[in-house]
């Protein structure tokens, strides 16, 4: 269960999070709807309080209050009702993290369930893994193979796919809408993407020479920036004076192309926090952790013979990504039988050939018995009689 | 599971809550809009020019006051629900770990090249699970070249296992067929638990696929008494029960649907083993492991942060700690210093004393004195020099 807790955080959290945001949308809604209901009372009331009160005028006015009710009613569903569908995906995550340990009828956690539990989870890591390296297709695909949608959150990656596609055309809009809908999240979070987004509308009306444009841009939007930004804003607007040609450091930077690939990588990492997601897949994270606690000196030694095809570290690829990563930490010798695969211990003694070459004593008898009193060193290929064969301690 | 069912207390009541509003919301609303709507017919019908009553007037402004206070207070008591949804965040929060950076080291993974080396890794992962279309979508966007990869025996493995998560047994029953010695070498059961769960799917249409069973049970099951004879009599006990239905019987609780799963990888495990291939992929392998050892990390970084190490992977070539990973996952022998706790190396390797006893050359190196040592394990002198490499 451990690796529950450990794991599955962003699994729940991203749910919640849209259920959060899914709350303030509600009231929200809820509050303009109730304020256009007590606006209608407040004129109703005027109307009551007047000198001559007419049934003609009250008939209408009861009539637009009948209309807004119905309106706040039909909203009031509506929007609760999808904050029970987000509940919802909280729920079916949890129903599904449960399933790790499902008892099969003798009353025990069934392997079998388990098991298949963790290939699941192998297919919801890569899944956002995918999603986090911009393969959106592999990720989609994936997910419908192995019937896992609701359990990853393609939804919001794909909702920042848009937004990242249209910042890569060099354009702003869904940025600046992505911005205004998470507002408040984004001031907590001490987001400067929308001021980002904004200086980089500004440069890119001076590289089309369209200045005095820009400096309506700027008029408009740079003062509510002013308080924390005024530095830079400064030195932006000292560009109105310089040739897109320049040569000096700071404007020459601040027009080059690549400044839009930063910002789709600033989104990138805010659209994370937004959802608190860590800046690293889980998978990338339980891989280099998995990497560690499996991988040897062996896997790495100069004779070959010393790998062990079965081992994932000893594989190719795996083995140069494990490269740079710890090795695994060994306080107690764990002696395997080279020949046999048996572990090595008291009833199976460690015996040394003459080369030096470890190997269990049952192996090396049998050997022995089968030729003649003599045995082979697997891994030189050299032959020694059997009895200069001789024991070793490993404490 | 405490941790999943902290949330979920949160979440029920989320559901209970939110569902109460609705409920709520739709009745008053109803009501006072069924209110509203009967004094606006009231005053539509009594003709334009008539003019109200100071009587009239009181009734409308108490509906008035009523709608403004019904409103205002839904607006509120759905405010008032934001701690409830706010309480599921705070669980999550704390039954659930949201940072990593206590057990990774952010930039391993992150330049192109060992971006592509995963993509590899993933993309063989895919070809073996017999998932191409994935494997191909990803070589497509992660621009690289697919590499040859092991088809066989995989093509026919997963070609049986889809069949068995379909719960189709031929397939699966044609390929134990065909290897019945080798299983049987193996000392599988695989064959049996196969014959076995198609017999009980027999028995569980009913009276009427009776006599079927019967005859399957007699070509079937002989081949098998002698290894499976308890297993035998408890099946054929089922078909005391059959009148009633055999889930009321006392063999109900062995018809559940884990059976399915339990004989997927029954099939998984023996047909491999059978086939001398691991069972799971080098990937799953890795991420099996990384799934113990991230906890372990966790667990230890409290420790660490009180003895000051600021990471677990900083500038350190080991863990901090031993991961225990079970006995499938042991490939290599692993000595470790008995002298100073420490695993060999290649420029620490193993040495063997003329004694027996193994130490590390490190150890070898403290315990000398001059041109001479002794054992610390049998108080043997010996001379250094007379120590021998060895290799596990
Ligand atoms: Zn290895
Ligand atoms: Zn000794």
């Amino acid at each position: 269960m451990a690796d529950i807790k450990s794991l599955e955080h962003p699994t729940l959290k991203v749910p919640y999070e849209i259920l959060n945001k899914k709350f303030r949308t509600a009231q929200k809604t809820l509050d303009r709807e109730v304020s256009h209901i007590q606006q209608a009372a407040i004129e109703l009331e005027k109307t009551l309080d007047g000198r001559e009160v007419r049934a003609r005028d009250i008939s209408t006015l009861l009539g637009g209050m009948v209309e807004k009710l119905q309106v706040l009613k039909r909203k009031a569903e509506e929007s609760i009702s999808e904050e029970l569908a987000a509940s919802n995906v909280c729920k079916r995550r949890l129903e599904h993290l449960k399933e790790h340990n499902t008892l099969s009828t003798n009353g025990q956690v069934s392997q079998g369930a388990l098991n298949q539990w963790r290939r699941t989870r192998l297919d919801r890591m890569v899944v956002e893994y995918f999603l986090r390296n911009g393969y959106y297709n592999a990720a989609i695909t994936l997910a419908d193979r192995s019937g896992i949608k609701d359990l990853t959150n393609i939804d919001i990656f794909l909702t920042s796919r848009e937004v990242e596609k249209s910042l890569a055309n060099r354009e702003t809009t869904k940025c600046l809408m992505w911005c205004h809908d998470n507002k408040s999240k984004l001031r907590k979070l001490k987001s400067n993407m929308e001021f980002n987004i904004r200086i980089q509308e500004f440069v890119e009306l001076i590289r089309s020479d369209r200045r005095i444009d820009a400096i309506k841009h700027a008029r408009k939007h740079f003062p509510s920036f002013e308080e924390e930004h005024l530095a830079t804003i400064q030195q932006v607007m000292a560009l109105l004076a310089y040739p897109v040609t320049t040569v000096i450091g700071r404007y020459k930077a601040l027009f080059d192309e690549t400044r839009w690939d930063t910002l789709i990588e600033q989104f990138r990492q805010e659209n994370y926090k937004l959802f608190q997601l860590a800046s690293q897949s889980v998978f990338t994270v339980t891989l280099q952790a998995g990497l560690s606690a499996l991988k040897t000196p062996q896997c790495y030694s100069d004779n070959h013979e010393n790998r062990n095809p079965l081992c994932p570290v000893c594989r190719p690829h795996l083995n140069e990504l494990a490269e740079s990563l710890p090795f695994a930490h060994c306080s107690q010798s764990r002696l395997y039988c080279f020949i046999s695969g048996l572990p090595m211990n008291e009833n199976n003694q460690p015996m040394m050939l003459p080369n030096g070459y470890i190997y269990g004593e049952q192996a090396l008898t049998q050997m022995a018995r089968e030729n003649n009193g003599q045995v082979i060193c697997p891994k030189t290929k050299q032959v020694f009689p059997f009895k200069k064969v001789e024991k070793v301690f490993v404490m | 599971m405490e941790a999943c069912l902290a949330v979920e207390k949160e979440v029920d009541r989320v559901f209970s809550k939110f569902g109460g509003i609705n409920e709520h919301a739709k009745r008053v609303l109803s009501d006072l809009i069924k209110q509203i709507q009967n004094l606006k017919e009231e005053y539509q019908n009594v003709g334009d020019d008539f003019k109200l009553t100071p009587i009239q007037i009181d009734v409308l402004k108490e509906n008035v006051a009523k709608v403004k206070e019904t409103v205002s207070k839904l607006a509120t008591d759905h405010r008032d629900l934001h701690s409830t949804v706010s309480k599921v965040g705070k669980a999550i929060d704390r039954n659930f770990i949201a940072d990593f950076n206590a057990t990774t080291r952010e930039d391993v993974f992150a330049s192109q090249e060992k971006i592509n080396l995963i993509n590899k890794v993933i993309c063989q992962h895919f070809y073996r699970q017999g998932m191409h279309d994935v494997a191909d979508e990803l070589a497509k966007e992660a621009d690289i070249t697919p590499e040859p990869h092991e088809k066989e025996p995989f093509t026919e493995l997963n070609h049986i296992l889809d069949c068995l998560k379909n719960k189709d047994l031929e397939p699966a029953l044609a390929w134990a067929t065909a290897h019945h010695d080798s299983l049987e070498a193996q000392n599988s059961s695989l064959e049996f638990m196969l014959h076995r769960l198609k017999f009980i799917e027999l028995l569980k249409q009913g009276a009427l696929y009776q006599t079927e069973a019967i005859s399957y049970a007699r070509t079937h099951f002989r081949k098998f008494v002698r290894r499976h004879e308890k297993d035998i009599q408890t099946l054929m006990g089922m078909l005391l029960y059959i009148p009633n239905g055999i889930s009321a019987s006392p063999y109900g609780s062995i018809l559940g649907t884990e059976m399915w799963m339990e004989i997927y990888e029954l099939f998984m495990r023996d047909a491999c083993q059978m086939l001398g291939v691991c069972v799971n992929s080098p990937l799953t392998t890795c991420i099996n492991a990384g799934c113990i050892a991230v906890p372990a990390l966790h667990n230890i970084k409290q420790v660490m942060m009180q003895r000051q190490v600021t990471g677990i992977w900083s500038g350190k070539d080991e863990l901090p700690i031993e991961i225990d990973l079970g006995n499938e996952n042991k490939y290599h022998s692993m000595f470790a210093c008995p002298i100073l706790r420490q695993q060999s190396t290649q420029v620490n390797p193993p040495m063997r004393l003329v004694c027996g006893h193994v130490i590390s050359r490190d150890a070898l190196n403290k315990l000398c004195n001059g041109n001479k040592m002794k054992c610390p394990y049998c108080p043997i002198e010996q001379a250094p020099t007379d120590a021998r490499l060895i290799y596990f």
